[in-house]
């Protein structure tokens, strides 16, 4: 019996093409969409729960204040993770992993193998027991003991491919410019979503051993993220009281033995290393944090377009049946019972969901790439919908085929077949005539479905446009200095550069299309210092904390940096026996100086230093943030970066030139270099990423309400095609017949579209408070978002109505 | 005032033709009452329809008031209807979601005529029809009789010269369909010309002459109570 239901539903579908391959579409775009924010989230979700022992695993986060100020940073003394393990016998296992910046990058990132060089995306350097917190699998070598020997590099299996191939890497050399590395395991980092993202660890013990000595005496270097592992039956709030006492203690007799005066305090947090993936706020934490937010609007979004391809599938299903009241008319004469009208509209209902099912889970394969590469995950379809909880989803998902297959097919079946066949076979080819109640509430309900979704596609869309503006603002606001030109070369790791970083200035110069350089180991856009001052005239002597950075000659000229007061850094004027500092109107505001050139500052581990010059306030990091507090320090010998300002009408000779003078000084040297308003864009890298996935959502759920809006206007246009035909024989012109079906879906659009705004309002704007500089939220936005799916509304019914009015009013009225 | 000559309508569907109407010649002069009858599917609406425009032959020619109708474009056709030309069918057609009044006023809207004016002409056309008391309900709130009255005012509101009327009282008991040929023979007797569709022997008597169909062809012409 199946076999027939299915034989005439194939019929029924090949003879309404149209029909067949718009209601596909509209539910295969929705379940994409749907499967691609599920397994975003899934794998967000799935963030460091990998680890065999996750649950007792924490990163330690630091809170600080000096001065007032409270900072909070994901960066903790190296010396931490030994001190608190051997205070506490309850920490099983610690371990660290020194902060890198994976987009400031020099030399050392690139490895040579057999004159070959490889670029490592993210190097960092771990002590001996990284993988014994984190257990990766490995390929080759031992997890235990891969990182105690000095110049030991562990990499992963993606590095491993992509250097040796096929072959073991195990014992193999990799040089960089300073030294020879041996490959001492490889680790597997796949189908393992974490928030370390390295690509390859060397070994601790690879560092000089004075530097070696620093780090584990100093509790105000932070530099390593620390990790402890706790045994399962420790209290972990009394734990944290303790290890902040003992972090206390430790600190006070550090302070007191380095005679440094501070008022301020170091507080620990201890963070489940689950929760790190959604964490944000703190500095220096990692680039892949998302917000918990942006993950709740993605549940949203992707229930509501499933749920918006749904109520239009069912929709368009109920709005064709009745197309077919003749045919239900003719059955029920001929003795059908209810049961098999409904499993005859199931079946044909099962063929177009499941097609849908199918073809969607094959465009979401050829899709995967695009996707990953959009938000910057490794997801596979096959690991996350046919394993573990994936099973699960794949499960909910048939089961939600199933159902929807099973409604959208009995309701009309329900309707129609409940009609007396004496109703739809007397002429009256229209459901719903003579039970005007009914039909008025059926057409109400559908207007408030798509009235739903016209809130969220509007929403969105608004969102967007604001998204998108709040971007292009942050990228074209002026900063208060030049970023535009500026070419910053990373400068090779090996101190040997310092010797001859004059001579390579001097020659970079030597080209017209060069127009200035300088020398700094800071710039606008990179991670700054921290520098603690006092001033003379401070009471108590306490210690405050500013930004810092470290510069050369030059440096404000190149960049165009406005001077307040003062002069700048000059070679002239350099008094060996005082430091000369420059600093920024925020840092004379947060220092209470009233006369601030002349003044001096105390810093506990250099010489005293006098202000000679106050520069104006310039945005130096994202626009998220105020302007801070800033100091700048000349240190010429400090040559980090080579900042080069070129000519814009020479780029191509400016660049060209500076590799020619790279390569012949620096022979052997991988050259890592950007221009300086690239990187500055990459501050909103995370909110680029937001914008894109919001404009593909537009995509989505504008695509899915015209559907549903083509859907509804089909079958209430349809219904009323005799009316139509009545008002044209009475002299109604095309123009004026359009217009009215036009109007009604105009309403409910602008109706939409007033709902909506308050909570865009609110959530919008609550975005943009996120940024210390932001547009104002006009009306324009609104009005913009408005209009674009009004259009998008207009043109979709215009369609249905332009066809049904062409139409000869003959043929509507000729069954009468 | 019509003149058609070899008036022909053929629909196809699939790779079957069904010959509407076979070359039809019919002249109807003005104040003319003309009846067609004929059996089931002998074409009587077809033809009616082509007389009214609101669908093409398939061939032939066909003169309305003196032009050639398929030698104007769409707008041209719509606007020669509009003007002067009435319906009325035999299940009504009214607009349900509108007022008897809004009903009658539909067609002069459509003719861009001012609302003072509107106003004067409906209530004229309603007094007259004796429906005044009705105006403000909707069409299902009235027996057929009155609803068949309520479409011939929106027929005539606009005073057409043609009346086109497809089986009037088909839908009506005997005492509604008298009342309504009443007011076709009034309509007539001011100098509207009528033609009608019918099967009604009755109705037809109220004309001045009757057209039989047959097959898509006329097959006799007779003038009735001269």
């Amino acid at each position: 019996m199946w076999g027939s239901f299915f034989r005439m539903g194939f019929r029924v579908l090949m003879r309404q093409k149209n029909y067949f391959l718009l209601n596909l579409a509209g539910l295969t775009i929705g379940i994409v969409a749907f499967v691609f924010i599920y397994l975003y989230v899934e794998n967000a979700l799935y963030y460091d729960r990998s680890w065999k022992n996750y649950p007792h695993i924490y990163r330690v986060n630091e809170t600080y204040s000096t001065g007032g100020k409270e900072e909070k940073m994901a960066l903790t003394p190296y010396l931490l993770a030994d001190t608190l393990k051997n205070n506490f016998p309850e920490i099983l296992q610690s371990t660290r992993l020194f902060f890198t910046d994976p987009s400031d990058k020099n030399d050392v990132s690139s490895v040579n193998y057999r004159g070959k060089m490889y670029d490592i995306p993210n190097l960092t350097i771990g002590d001996a027991r990284v993988f014994k917190v984190f257990n990766y699998r490995f390929t080759e070598g031992n997890p235990d003991s891969c990182l105690l020997n000095p110049n030991s590099m562990v990499i992963s299996t993606t590095m491993k491919q992509k250097i040796f191939g096929n072959k073991p890497a195990l014992g193999k050399k990799l040089k960089t410019s300073i030294r020879a590395y041996t490959v001492s395991g490889v680790f597997d980092n796949k189908n393992r979503p974490s928030h370390l993202e390295f690509d390859a660890i060397i070994s601790f013990s690879s560092l000089d051993k004075k530097e070696q000595k620093q780090l584990n005496t100093n509790w105000f270097w932070m530099n390593c993220y620390t990790y402890v592992e706790l045994a399962d039956t420790v209290n972990v709030r009394e734990f944290i009281q303790r290890a902040n006492y003992f972090a206390h203690m430790a600190i006070g007799k550090f302070v007191k033995k380095q005679k440094i005066k501070i008022n301020g305090y170091m507080h620990l947090a201890f963070q489940p290393i689950q929760d790190i993936h959604f964490s944000q706020g703190l500095l220096y934490d990692s680039h892949s944090n998302i917000n918990m937010t942006y993950l709740y609007i993605f549940v949203i979004v992707a229930l509501f377009i499933l749920l918006m391809a749904s109520i239009n599938y069912i929709n368009f299903a109920t709005a064709r049946s009745l197309k077919r009241v003749r045919e239900i008319g003719v059955r029920k004469v001929m003795g059908v019972f209810r049961k098999q009208l409904m499993l005859q509209y199931i079946s044909e209902s099962l063929i177009i969901t499941f097609t849908a099912f199918i073809l969607s889970l094959s465009l979401v394969e050829l899709l995967m790439p695009v996707f990953n590469s959009l938000v910057n995950r490794q997801i596979t379809l096959v690991d996350s919908l046919f394993t573990g909880s994936g099973l699960v989803f794949g499960m909910i998902l048939i089961i939600f085929m199933l159902l929807l297959a099973l409604f959208s097919g009995s309701f009309p079946a329900f309707v129609l077949s409940s009609l007396q066949p004496v109703e739809v076979l007397g002429g009256r080819g229209l459901i719903f005539r003579g039970r005007k109640k009914h039909s008025f509430t059926a057409a109400g309900l559908r207007k408030f479905l798509v009235v739903i979704q016209y809130l969220v596609a509007i929403g969105v869309i608004i969102s967007t446009l604001v998204i998108f503006a709040q971007i292009h603002y942050v990228k074209n606001r002026p900063l208060g200095f030049d970023k535009k030109d500026v070419v910053v070369i990373n400068s090779p790791a090996d101190t040997s550069f310092r010797g001859r970083a004059s001579a390579f200035v001097a020659a970079l110069k030597s080209d017209t299309a060069i127009e200035q350089v300088a020398t700094a180991s800071s710039l606008p856009g990179y991670l700054t210092e921290k520098i603690l001052v006092r001033t003379s005239d401070s009471s108590a002597g306490h210690l405050q904390t500013l930004d810092g950075f470290f510069v050369g000659y030059h440096y404000f000229n190149l960049l165009k940096i406005p001077l307040a007061k003062g002069e700048y850094f000059s070679s002239a004027k350099k008094n060996d026996s005082v430091e000369h500092f420059i600093i920024n109107e925020a840092a004379v505001r947060f220092l209470r100086l009233e006369h601030p050139l002349g003044s001096y500052l105390h810093t506990p581990y250099t010489k005293k230093g006098i202000i000679i010059g106050v520069v104006k306030n310039f945005n130096f990091s994202s626009l998220h943030q105020q302007i801070e507090p800033l100091i700048f320090m000349l240190k010429p010998q400090f040559v980090q970066y080579v900042v080069v300002r070129i000519n814009p009408y020479e780029r191509k000779e400016a660049l060209a030139h500076i590799r020619n003078v790279w390569k012949k000084y620096n022979k052997g040297y991988t050259m890592y270099y950007t221009f300086l308003d690239q990187k500055l864009d990459t501050l909103y890298r995370s909110d680029q990423k937001m914008l894109s996935l919001f404009f593909y959502f537009s995509l989505f759920v504008i695509f899915i309400s015209a559907l549903g809006l083509f859907g509804l206007s089909s079958f209430l246009i349809e219904q009323r095609s005799k009316e139509i035909s009545i008002r044209k024989v009475l002299g109604g012109s095309e123009k004026q017949i359009v217009l009215m079906l036009v109007k009604e879906y105009v309403v409910l659009v602008l109706v939409a579209g007033l709902l909506i705004l308050p909570v865009v309002y609110f959530f919008i704007g609550k975005w943009l408070q996120s940024f210390a500089y932001h547009i104002n939220m006009s009306l324009c936005y609104f009005v913009g978002g408005i209009v674009l799916v009004l259009l998008v509304a207009f043109v979709t019914v215009l369609l249905k109505a332009l066809f049904m009015v062409r139409k000869r009013p003959v043929e509507a009225l000729k069954y009468e | 005032m019509i003149e058609t000559k070899q008036l022909k309508k053929v629909f196809k569907s699939a790779d079957i033709e069904t010959v509407a109407l076979a070359g039809i010649d019919l002249k109807v002069e003005e104040a003319d009452f003309v009846s067609v009858m004929g059996p089931s599917g002998c074409g009587k609406t077809t033809l009616l329809n082509l007389l009214g425009m609101i669908d093409v032959a398939s061939s032939g020619s066909y003169r309305f008031m003196g032009k050639e109708v398929y030698n104007l474009n769409e707008k041209q056709i719509t606007r020669l209807r509009k003007e002067n030309i009435g319906f009325v069918f035999q299940n009504f057609n009214l607009i349900e979601e509108l007022s008897i009044w809004e009903n009658i006023e539909l067609p002069l809207i459509y003719q861009g005529i001012k609302k003072s004016e509107r106003k004067r002409r409906v209530r004229e056309v309603i007094d007259r029809l004796e429906i005044t008391h009705r105006k403000d309900l909707l069409p299902v709130q009235l027996s057929g009789g009155q609803q068949q009255r309520v479409a011939v005012a929106r027929a005539i509101v606009t005073r057409p010269r043609l009346l086109l009327a497809d089986e009037p009282t088909g839908n009506l008991d005997s005492m509604h369909g008298e009342e309504v040929m009443n007011i076709l023979d009034e309509l007539n007797k001011e100098g509207m010309t009528i033609v009608m569709v019918t099967h009604s022997h009755h109705d037809a008597s109220y004309s001045r002459r009757i057209v039989h169909l047959f097959d898509g062809q006329i097959i006799n012409e007779n003038l009735n109570r001269v």
